[in-house]
Order: C-alpha cells, then structure tokens, then sequence
C-alpha cells in the first residue's frame, strides 16, 4: 500500500511494476492561479482494469483530457506503449492505440450504431482510403469479409447486434455508452480511457455495463486495459486491479482494492473516518 | 473636416442604432438576427407608405410604423419563428433568419407595390430645417438621428445594466429553463426583446430612408456593415457597439475625403469599407484567438438535457445504411435515378426560350452540389459558394473568351482557381463557430464583390464577357444535355464520397468533434478537404452557368443573392443530390414560369417560397424532398421488413420498421418509437 503525496508512483501486489502501457510521470496543469494537477504520476498495464478515483474536483478529467491530449500539461510527460506522445494531438494518439470515451457520450448523431463500429475500424486500420475513397468506386460495394467480422463480433460482444442498423440518436444512455465502448474497442486500441461510464445509468445498466467491461478485458487476446473514471466507488472497487486516488490535484494513494479500502487518507480525504468503503458511495465528500 | 464628421455620424449613429437592436437580441437568444435589414426595410417602407402615399402626418405615421407596426412584426416574428429557435444549433438560426432575409422584402413588395423609390423622407417636416453648427450646415433629420443614438445608449445601456429586466434579458441565454424555474417567463421576456429590436430595426429603417432611399438591397447592406459594430463588441456590449458603429461612419466620411473623386476605384473602396472593417475585427479577434464556438452557445446543461438529442440541428439524417437488402436498394436509388430520368427528357419536351433555362437550371444544380458538399455533408454554414461560383465563371470567361481557351477546359481551371480560396478560408474558419464562419464568408463574399468583380476588365462597362459553347454543343439542347452530365459526374461524387470511409469521418466531425479527433480523425483535414471541394464544385458550375447564359456578369455573383441560392436548397433538402437539381430547377423555373403565365406580383412568389422554406428548416431541418423521400424510402423499407420478418429472433430486437424509422432519422423525436421490444 502506499500513500504517493510526492508524486512518485509505487506498487504493490498487482501487475503496476510490469511495464504499462499508459504512464504519466510528473503531470502538473495550471488554469491561471489554480493548481489543476500537481506533479501527479499514474501507470496501466497491459490487460488490467485500472480505477481513478476522487471527490468532485479532484482533477480527474483533467489528468483523462492530459492523457487523450485534449490539454497539454504544463509539465510532466504522456507516454503510450513506452513512446513520449505528451506533444502529440489526440488523433495521433487514437492510431497508436489510446481510445475513449466520454462522460456525455459524444456520438455521431448522422451515423447508425454499425457505422460507428465501421468508421472506427477504418479510421484505424486503413488510412489511405480517407483520400483515397473520395474518387474509389469501391465504397458502393459491400465492406470486406475482415471488417464485417471484427465489427458483427464487437457488436456481439456488448450486445449491439440487435440495434446495429438504428441510428444513435434514438438510444437509450446505458445503449449509447456501449455503443462508444464498442466504437473505442473497434479501433483495436490497447488501452481506453472511460470517463464516468457509469453516470446516469439506473444499477441493472451499471451492473450489465460492468460485467461488459469484464469480457472486454478477458476476452480480449491483445491485453486491451481499461482506465476508468467513475464516482462510483463500490463498482471501481469490485472492477479494478489497481486504483489511484487523486485529490486536490494530487495523487494521495494507489494500491489494490483492499488497501484503498484501508487506507486512512483515503477515507478521511474522500470517504470521511467513520464510512466503510464497501458501502456504496454517491463520490460526495461528507 | 467638420462636414465629414457630422455627415459621418449620421451614418455611423444609423449603425449604431442597428448594432444596439442586433446586440439586445443576440445577449438574449444567442441569435444574430441576418434579417434586421429586412425589418427595417419593411417597417420604413410602411412609413412611406402611410406617409406619402396615404398622406398621413409624419407624427401618426412614426407612432404607427416604429412604435406599433415594427414592435409587432417582431412579436408576430417571435410566435411564428424565433421561439422555436431558442436553444437550436447557430446552423438552424443562421438559415432561418436568412430565410427571413429572404422573404420578407419580397412580402413587403407584394404588399406596398414593387414602385422604384429613390429618395424617401425622414422623421423631419419637409421642407427639412437646416441648422448652423459651426459653420457647417446640420438638418435636422440629421440631428434626430444624433438624438435617437444618445436616447439609444442611455437608455439601453441602464436597462440591460441596471434593472430586473436587464438581469432577466441577460439570464435567458444563460438558461431559458433555468429563467422559468425562478418564476420568469422566457417567453414573456423574449417578446420584449423582440419588440424592442423589431422598434430598433424600424427607427434605423426610417432614418436611414432618406439616404440610401427604399431599396431592399441597399438596407441589407447597410445593416451587414452594422455587423462589424455588433462583431467588435463580441455581439454582447451595447456601448462598445455604438461607440464603434459611430467610429466607423466617420472613418467612412473621412475616408471618402481623401480618396481622389475621379477615380473609378473610389466608388468601389467607399462600398467595401464597412466590409473592410468587418474583415479588420474578425482577424483581430482570430489572431487573438478569441472566437471560439462557445460564442455560439446557448442555454444550460438543463436547457439541453431537456432537448432531444440531435434535434434542432441541419441535416440531421443518417448518411447511409450499408447494408439494406433489394428493396433498400431500391427505396435509396429510385427516386434520384428516376429524377435524372425526367430531367434528360425536358430539354425534349420544352422548347425554344424554355430549352436554355433548362441548360441553366442544370449548371445551378452543380452550384447547389457545392452547398450540399459544404452545409449538408460539411455542416458549415458558408455564404460565399455564389463567390466561389462568380470566381469560376469570370476566370473561364476570361480564358475563353480572351485567351482562346477551349470553354470546357477553362471551366474546370477556373474551378481550380476557387479551390485554393475555399482551402485558405476553410483553414482560417477551421476553429471558428459556426456564426463567426457565416461572417467570415459573408464578409469574403462582400468584399470580393466590391473589390475584385467591379474590374473594369470582368464588367466590360456593364456589358459582361461574351461565352461561347463548345462546337460540339452550341445550342440549348445539346448544351442542356452537357450540363446535365456535368451534374451527374459530380454528384456521382458527391454520392460516392457520402458512402465511403471520409463522409463517415465527415459526419463524425459534424456531429463530435472531440468524439471524432479522439477517434483519429483529423477535423482539421476533413474541414479543409470539404472546403475545397465544395468552392471546386461551384467554380465550376459557375462556369458551366455562364457558358449556358453565354454572357458572364459580374452582377450575377451579388453575395446576397447566393443566399436566396441557399434558402431555394435548404428549402428543397441540402443534404440531397437530387435536392441539388431540383432547386436548380425550381430556382430558375419559377419565377420565369410566374412572369409568362401570371399576374406581375407573383414574380415574388419564388423568394418568398424560399424563403418560406429556409425558415422552415427551424420545424423540418431536412427540407422538404428529403423528407418526402424520407417517406417513400420508408414506406418500402417496411415492405422489405414485411417480407423477412420471420427471420428476425431473439429478444430486445427492434422491430423492422422501428429499426427502420431510426436508421432513416437522426431526429430523436423517433425515440418515443424506437424502444427495445421483447420478442
């Protein structure tokens, strides 16, 4: 267990130490007078559910905008798959296999749940044709046999199939967050960045939600791992293999469940002294 | 110098009027009303019309056009129009108040007659009472306008700034819902705002009528040049857009002091210096990156979770289904294939004088596929496509014409010369809002009307640049036919692009794009490919219009006729290739089918209609084709559901024709039908 207000990142008993596919070292971001984010450093490994945690506040969508490259930090370095990417833009990192998702799905309104899948896969996998297909003929023949496959078994998956030809416009949330899950894990990413998938759903769509992010991992044979904001602390825990927490723009603790759970900081910082942790939590400060 | 000035401030004290009734409704609404020349014009045209032509005192005539009739026309505007466009994307109010930029002068003209007025009075008893100020002479029409502008900023100033009313005004574009649920009506203070801007648009009107005289034209412009004042005060500071719209009237005066009167360029540079300005600001504020499309935000996170998801916004339809089966097939290419069909036979069926407009209504339908590239695929609101349009057709009269090039080779350069203009003001809008892109265009559009088209060189003193058609098409018939295969190559194009992985990524962009750039998807890249080849697209079918004109003038190119272009394609559906030919059609047959065969007055009929049709985009933002195919295409989706639903199984499957209705809509007023159902 470890409390980390210095920022430098420890592990213990959990895959941390092996090398991750998602790290951030040092990562301080200022907006004028305020201090964001504070030298903070996390790590992912490959194959594993990593939870980020912490009060309204405390700097997770900001460390999630760093990590995506929607904001460049003002210090500290990004990488992805050992490769420095903290200058890089999102799109850049999206093709190098960093995907996610966001705490209002951010859906393409105009496209059904299949083009989704399908864009995504493309956008991935065969850049040459955005130029290219302008003036190819070969867009009004049907898609090739692999894209067909990769996208009709993500659909499975997280059971999409039955909507695949609706457009998003006419879905439910908890539908619409699996629709983007999908859309991330089409672009075969090895690691995907879910912000708040949780918030909104009632608890059968949070528990379905859940156990989809469980096969996800399991069943992916590249490793696919998974950095999930959410406030809901009870599912963070049951999911995560490892958790940071952060506060104030600090990372104040990182360990397994068990020691988060434990740990005195966090349940003075964000749970208060008396709450037990394994009670479920709104993620208000008390 | 003094003269200058106090002419000067005439003329800036009318744009600051303007200003201050564009500013109350944008801080309220978050709507740049493109319409407020129109209002004007309408409301001084019912000041002439009691006062001169049904000789009413200048008192009752003032109280009953400013005070009764304008504040009116805005409550009657609000009810029928604006209310519905409160929290709609700027796309949707950009359209919609073009639609009534529209129609509204050409309602005026059915409704007070289509009589040329050039000098018009004021609110001053004729004969006007001439004041000494200093040596230099001052009427007083000229002094009830300094006295409107004081009356303006004081009290406009201390009720936005200082009274309940203000705070509400100011509250309504921070939250309509949030307004009513502190016990404010939105709607009760939104008709105040648009009374009060509809009396601004009319004392602007009616001041200015004795100046530029009743021309619909000349009042658009002159409120366009207001769009700088409004533009330098971030559309939200009354005192900053007076204080500027009066800076910018006596630059203007002053500016013509010094230009030599007897040169041809003069005329040109006094005429764009309000555009000039507009320019000055907008690059100003890009530089300082200060537009952003927030700007463009309405409404609250409760305003917003209470609309339905990808309502209210333009071409909100699916782009495509991939995979449908025979009958999709069908329902997707029955109508556009069977409209090609009846467009090769008209040039056969009309004849004489009909077979040219034809030709011509063939080359518009190439201009309008520009549109459908960059509004309904792009989803930017651009109003310089006829600009692009008039670059095209003047660079291939040119080459044709003076340089002995074949006419279909100088068609495709002068294409070629618009795209790297779309390419650099699709770079230069790339993080720009979407009002902001339809200023920027505007104003490109503008200046490049006032600067570039009036050489003496384009214009011919008026005469134009004489085209030939190819030798192996020099009559109407065959360069119909011509045209016609032009339209469909490119909307070929078009057709395939929508289908392939970039309109995909163009839709994406559209609709998301942080969605779309953390998918990997350049927006950068995908505004600027549509951008190009949208100012492409209407180079060249620009070319193709002067070719079936055989005369290219530059009058042809007005900015602001491109936007009845754009109001007759919205009308019709911008997201649809056959959309494109059937306003080409529409556009071109109307007004000349009105003039043979009807009473004089319906030769407004078209505009209005347009109009009409651009307004409704705030109700329908598909158009009306597009919706109608909507229905057809349904309709046989349905019997191809009919057919395999025995095979549809398991549980929580849409039904075919619910799967249907939401493949075919983005709108989520589908969601109410589209639920899972438990097999």
């Amino acid at each position: 267990m470890s409390t980390d207000t210095d920022s430098s990142l420890t592990t213990s008993g959990t895959p941390i130490d092996a090398a991750p596919v998602l790290a951030a070292t040092g990562v301080t971001v200022r907006f004028g007078g305020l201090m964001a984010l504070s030298g903070v450093s996390i790590a992912v490994p490959a194959g594993t559910i990593v939870g980020l945690v912490g009060p309204n506040g405390a700097g997770k969508s900001t460390l999630f905008a760093v990590l995506s490259g929607l904001l460049r930090p003002a210090e500290g370095r990004v990488q992805l798959l050992g490769n420095d990417v903290t200058g890089t833009s999102p799109q850049v990192r999206a093709r190098r296999g960093l995907a996610r998702t966001f705490q209002q799905p951010e859906l393409f309104m105009g496209l059904t749940v299949r083009e989704h899948l399908v864009l995504a896969h493309r956008v991935r996998f065969e850049r040459t044709r955005l130029w290219r297909d302008m003036i190819d003929p070969r867009s009004l023949l049907p898609p090739a046999p692999a894209e067909n496959e990769r996208v009709d078994q993500l659909l499975e998956l997280l059971d999409l199939t039955h909507v695949a030809r609706a457009s998003v416009g006419a879905l439910s949330l908890g539908t619409s967050r699996l629709v983007e899950v999908a859309r991330a894990l089409a672009t075969r990413p090895d690691v995907v960045l879910l912000d708040e998938p949780l918030s909104g759903l009632d608890m059968r769509e949070s528990e379905n939600l859940a156990s989809v992010f469980r096969r996800v991992v399991e069943s992916d044979e590249r490793r696919v791992s998974l950095l999930m904001v959410e406030h809901d602390v009870a599912t963070v825990l049951s999911l995560s293999s490892h958790i940071f927490v952060l506060d104030f723009g600090e990372l104040i603790a990182s360990g397994t469940p068990t020691e988060i759970r434990n740990n005195a900081m966090v349940r003075s910082a964000y749970l208060g002294d008396d709450d037990s942790v394994s009670a479920p939590s709104s993620g208000e400060r008390t | 110098m003094l003269q200058y000035v106090i002419a000067g401030l005439v003329l800036g004290g009318i744009y600051a009027i303007a200003s201050a009734g564009l500013v109350i409704t944008y801080v309220s609404s978050g709507i740049l009303n493109f319409a407020f020349g129109a209002l004007a014009f309408f409301v001084a045209r019912f000041y002439y019309y009691l006062h001169v032509q049904e000789n009413w005192g200048i008192g009752y005539s003032a109280v009953l056009a400013i005070l009764v009739a304008g504040p009116a026309l805005g409550v009657l505007l609000y009810f029928v129009l604006f209310r519905f466009l409160r929290l709609s994307s700027p796309l949707v109010k950009v359209v919609a108040t073009l639609g009534l930029l529209v129609a509204l002068p050409a309602l005026t003209t059915v409704i007070f007659g289509n009589e040329a007025i050039s000098s018009a009075p004021g609110l001053a008893p004729e004969p006007v009472r001439v004041f000494d100020f200093l040596g230099v002479a001052v009427t007083l029409d000229q002094v009830i306008v300094y006295a409107s502008v004081v009356a303006t900023v004081i009290i406009g100033s201390a009720v936005l700034r200082y009274t309940d009313v203000g705070l509400k005004v100011r509250a309504m574009v921070d939250s309509p819902a949030m307004t009513a649920l502190s016990g404010t009506s939105p709607d009760a203070v939104s008709i105040g705002v648009w009374a009060v801007s509809t009396f601004f648009a009319g004392l602007a009107g009616v001041l200015a009528a004795p100046i530029i005289g009743l021309d619909s034209g000349n009042f658009t412009l002159l409120i366009a040049a207001a769009f700088a004042a409004v533009i330098a005060a971030k559309f939200r500071s009354l005192p900053i857009a007076v204080v500027v719209g009066l800076a910018m009237g006596v630059v203007t005066s002053l500016i013509q002091r010094y230009l030599p009167p007897s040169s041809n360029w003069t005329t040109e540079i006094i005429d764009a210096v309000p555009f000039m300005f507009i320019a000055v600001f907008l690059l100003y504020n890009l530089v300082r990156r200060t537009l952003d499309g927030g700007a463009d935000r309405v409404g609250g996170a409760l305003d917003h979770a209470i609309t339905p998801q990808g309502a209210n916004q333009l071409a909100g339809s699916a782009s495509s289904a991939l995979d449908r089966g025979s009958l999709g097939m069908i329902a997707r290419f029955g109508g556009p294939v069977a409209l090609i069909v009846v467009a090769a036979l008209l040039p056969i069926i009309v004849q004489g004088f009909w077979v040219g407009l034809i030709a011509q209504a063939f080359a518009y339908g190439i201009i309008f596929l520009s549109f459908t590239l960059v509004t309904g695929e792009g989803g930017m609101i651009w109003l310089c496509q006829i600009t692009f349009a008039g670059v095209g057709a003047l660079t291939a009269s040119q080459l044709a014409t003076n340089h002995g090039w074949p006419i279909l080779a100088a068609i495709l350069v002068g294409g070629l010369v618009a795209l790297p203009m779309g390419l650099l003001i699709g770079y230069l809008t790339i993080r720009l809002g979407d009002l902001y892109v339809a200023l920027v265009t505007l104003t490109f559009g503008l200046l490049m009307e006032n600067l570039v088209f009036t050489a003496g060189v384009f214009s011919n003193l008026g005469l134009g640049v004489n085209v030939a058609r190819p030798s192996f098409a020099t009559s109407d018939h065959a360069f119909a036919y011509v045209c016609l295969a032009a339209f469909v190559i490119v909307a070929l194009f078009i057709f395939n692009l929508r289908r392939s992985t970039t309109g995909l990524a163009l839709n994406a962009v559209r609709w998301s794009p942080p969605g779309a750039r953390t998918l990997g998807i350049s927006v950068v890249q995908m505004k600027i490919i549509v951008a190009g080849l949208g100012a492409l697209v209407a180079g060249i079918g620009g070319g193709f219009l002067v070719t079936a004109q055989t005369s290219a003038q530059p009058g042809d190119f007005d900015t602001f006729l491109g936007v009845v272009w754009l109001a007759a394609l919205v009308t019709i559906g911008v997201r649809s290739n056959a959309a494109a030919l059937v306003a080409g059609l529409t556009f071109t047959m109307l007004p000349a089918l009105a003039l043979a065969y009807l009473p004089a007055w319906t030769g407004q009929l078209p505009a209005i209609l347009f109009g009409l049709g651009a307004i409704g985009v705030a109700k329908f933002p598909d158009g009306t084709l597009e919706q109608s195919g909507e229905m057809f295409r349904r309709r046989l989706l349905r019997l191809a559901d009919r057919r395999s639903s025995g095979t549809a199984t398991g549980s929580g499957t849409l039904t075919g024709v619910e799967a249907s209705a939401a493949t075919a809509s983005g709108n989520a007023r589908t969601t109410s039908v589209v639920e899972e159902v438990p097999s």
